[in-house]
């Protein structure tokens, strides 16, 4: 235990900055993630079919195990920050596309209907009435996202990609050695940090940008 | 009584001609070949039984559905095929459920459609301020508030403020008082009825309660199936005369109790009742009693609002502060209310007599069983006359309504 201690004293600037660089990359991937998701989840959340299709498609790409979908990446995109990049923004869709449908499906069709009949266009009523409407819910999506791509973002350095992985992946290529075991723990400690901050971002931000009236 | 249509200068506003819609992989006109002319000014009440297509022909009036044929007319504009999202801005539209936008405060809400017009900010917080005054709100309380904040009523209330905004010169009204607690409503309706002798809209009003109707409607149109009219004409016309069975039937029993709703309290003499403020002393009080020939006297508040009833043996048990003392005269009836809500108000509250206050508060006078059943009797009468054959309904009123039907 006072060994671990000494070493995250010692590797404290090495740990901090392989976290920046996972963060990084979480932030990338659920950013592309959420305007991705949100286009389509705006697109087909009218139509019964083509909404089943998106998830259908979006929960199959969930399933592939995360190591074998960075491996899929090499020959496509190679190695290092992109391909970790890409396969991450295919994880962190389905949780915010999800979300997207039900947040707007579940705005009261009332008030869509009093904004329509007010004159407001197709265009405005998303903007202005809908999407507002749907935030705490689509938000709660990309929270979901990004606690989860910060877990998966670790496998990343499997195939170059930036972040506490890097660690861990060390710490695993020497086991048996004394500072195998300090590399892992250092990294995992990193992740969990990461995630719980991320977390608590989001809480805040929810409080931020929701409506009082719908809180 | 004065007939509430002749308010209106009888020129239509809203003319719909031969209006048909078919839904997709339906083999029946849900609306079929539909014609009616409403006045600018009036409240034309759509009523029938649900299926009728009351909803769906009021939706029709701002195309929230197009119509399969037949064309709508505003202002002698064709307005089938103009812009929908314009033509919605002249239109004003109040629904059951309130729709007001949750995330918005009632200030926002109720600049919706002058936002969208593109007023400026200066103008836009003025009419808001003075529309919240306008629905009975106090605006310093009220518009930041949200509308999970608002009761039943206050929500229909900035939903009625919403659709003014801009000052269209229609509104379009889906039962908006349906989901409202029965006190809640009527007070609405009154309070509704009484802005509408200020404001003069074009009303479209959509109900499938038949009390309704006959209380807010300056005209009815009934409406059977496929929204085939059955009657169109002033409620005092359809009551006395209903042009078809369908039309009895649906009117139903009591006709002659529901002519009750045509009748206002603001129409009929009051009885002057005997009043002291609630802080006088007992003795005088007790005198002004002795000098009157009624059973209690009315006790008064600082701004003459009626607040108890008290008679000879309240005015004994000396214990009792005088403002505690009897029965209580609150909620005191509106001027704008019906002779039924005030048979409706006596029945409940076991008393044969009602206070009546004006808009502001203030004491009017008193409203009697007596007058009521006074009433009722010179209704029947009237309905012997027309069993005898003798034309009680004035001849020229009908004929205008066959003109509007066409």
């Amino acid at each position: 235990m006072r060994d671990f201690l000494d070493y995250l004293s010692f590797r404290r600037d090495h740990i901090i900055g392989l976290a920046i660089d996972h963060a990084q990359l979480v932030v990338y991937a659920v950013g592309i993630a959420t305007v991705i998701s949100v286009t389509i989840g705006v697109l087909v959340y009218r139509r019964e079919r083509l909404a089943a299709i998106a998830i259908g498609v979006a929960g199959t790409l969930f399933t592939v195990p995360s190591l074998a979908l960075f491996s899929l990446m090499i020959p496509i995109i190679g190695l290092g920050f992109r391909p970790a990049l890409a396969a991450l923004v295919v994880y962190s869709m389905l949780p915010i596309l999800r979300n997207t449908i039900a947040g707007l499906r579940s705005v009261d069709p009332a008030v869509v209907e009093s904004a329509q009949g007010m004159g407001m266009n197709r265009f405005r009523r998303l903007v202005r009435i809908e999407l507002p409407l749907a935030w705490p819910v689509i938000l709660t999506g990309i929270r979901v996202s990004t606690v989860l791509t910060v877990g998966i973002a670790a496998i990343a350095a499997y195939i170059n990609g930036p972040g506490l992985g890097e660690d861990i992946f060390a710490g695993l290529s020497r086991i048996g050695t004394p500072t195998a075991l300090h590399l892992i723990l250092g990294g995992i400690l990193g992740v969990v940090v990461l995630a719980l901050l991320f977390d608590g971002m989001y809480l805040i931000a929810g409080k931020l940008t929701t409506s009082r009236g719908i809180r | 009584m004065t007939d509430r249509a002749t308010g209106g200068n009888g020129r239509p506003l809203i003319r719909l001609e031969n209006l048909t819609k078919r839904f997709p992989g339906q083999k029946q006109n849900a609306i079929d070949e539909l014609s009616l002319a409403i006045p600018e000014g009036e409240i034309v009440i759509l009523v029938g039984p649900s299926g009728s297509g009351k909803t769906t022909t009021l939706r029709m009036i701002n195309r929230l559905i197009e119509p399969t044929s037949g064309r709508i007319f505003l202002e002698d504009e064709d307005v089938t095929k103009v812009n929908r999202d314009k033509l919605r801005r002249r239109m004003g539209y109040v629904i059951q459920q309130t729709g007001l936008f949750p995330h918005m405060t009632i200030a926002d809400n109720i600049a919706t459609v002058p936002r969208l017009l593109g007023w400026s900010r200066q103008k836009i917080r003025d009419r808001v301020h003075e529309l919240i005054e306008m629905v009975g709100m106090d605006p310093e309380i009220y518009a930041q508030r949200y509308p999970k904040e608002l009761s039943g009523g206050q929500s229909q209330r900035v939903g009625v403020a919403r659709a003014m905004a801009a000052d269209p010169p229609v509104i379009l009204m889906d039962e908006p008082f349906s989901a409202i607690d029965p006190i809640t409503r009527a007070r609405l309706q009154n309070e509704f009825l009484q802005l509408q002798t200020k404001i003069r809209k074009t009303i479209v009003f959509v109900t499938h309660d038949i009390d309704e109707a006959i209380k807010m409607g300056d005209r009815i149109a009934i409406l059977d199936e496929h929204s085939h009219i059955a009657q169109y004409d002033t409620p005092r016309t359809i009551l006395a005369a209903p042009a078809t069975a369908f039309v009895e039937a649906f009117i139903g029993a009591g006709s002659s109790l529901k002519r009750l709703n045509l009748t206002h309290v603001r129409e009929v003499e009051l009885v002057d009742f005997p009043t002291a403020h609630v802080s006088a002393d007992r003795e005088s009080v007790r005198e002004t009693l002795l000098r009157s020939d009624k059973g209690s006297v009315l006790l008064l508040d600082d701004d003459r609002r009626p607040l108890r009833w008290v008679n000879a043996i309240d005015l004994e048990h000396a214990h009792i502060p005088l403002a505690e003392a009897g029965l209580p005269a609150t909620p005191a009836l509106q001027e704008q209310a019906t002779l039924y809500d005030a048979l409706n108000e006596m029945l409940t509250s076991l008393q044969g007599s009602s206070a009546v206050v004006g808009e502001d508060g203030v004491y009017r006078g008193v409203i009697e069983i007596e007058t009521i059943v006074a009433a009722i009797r010179s209704m029947r009468a009237d309905a012997r006359q027309r069993y005898r054959g003798e034309e009680g309904e004035d001849p020229a009123g009908d004929a205008e309504q066959s003109e509007l039907v066409s």
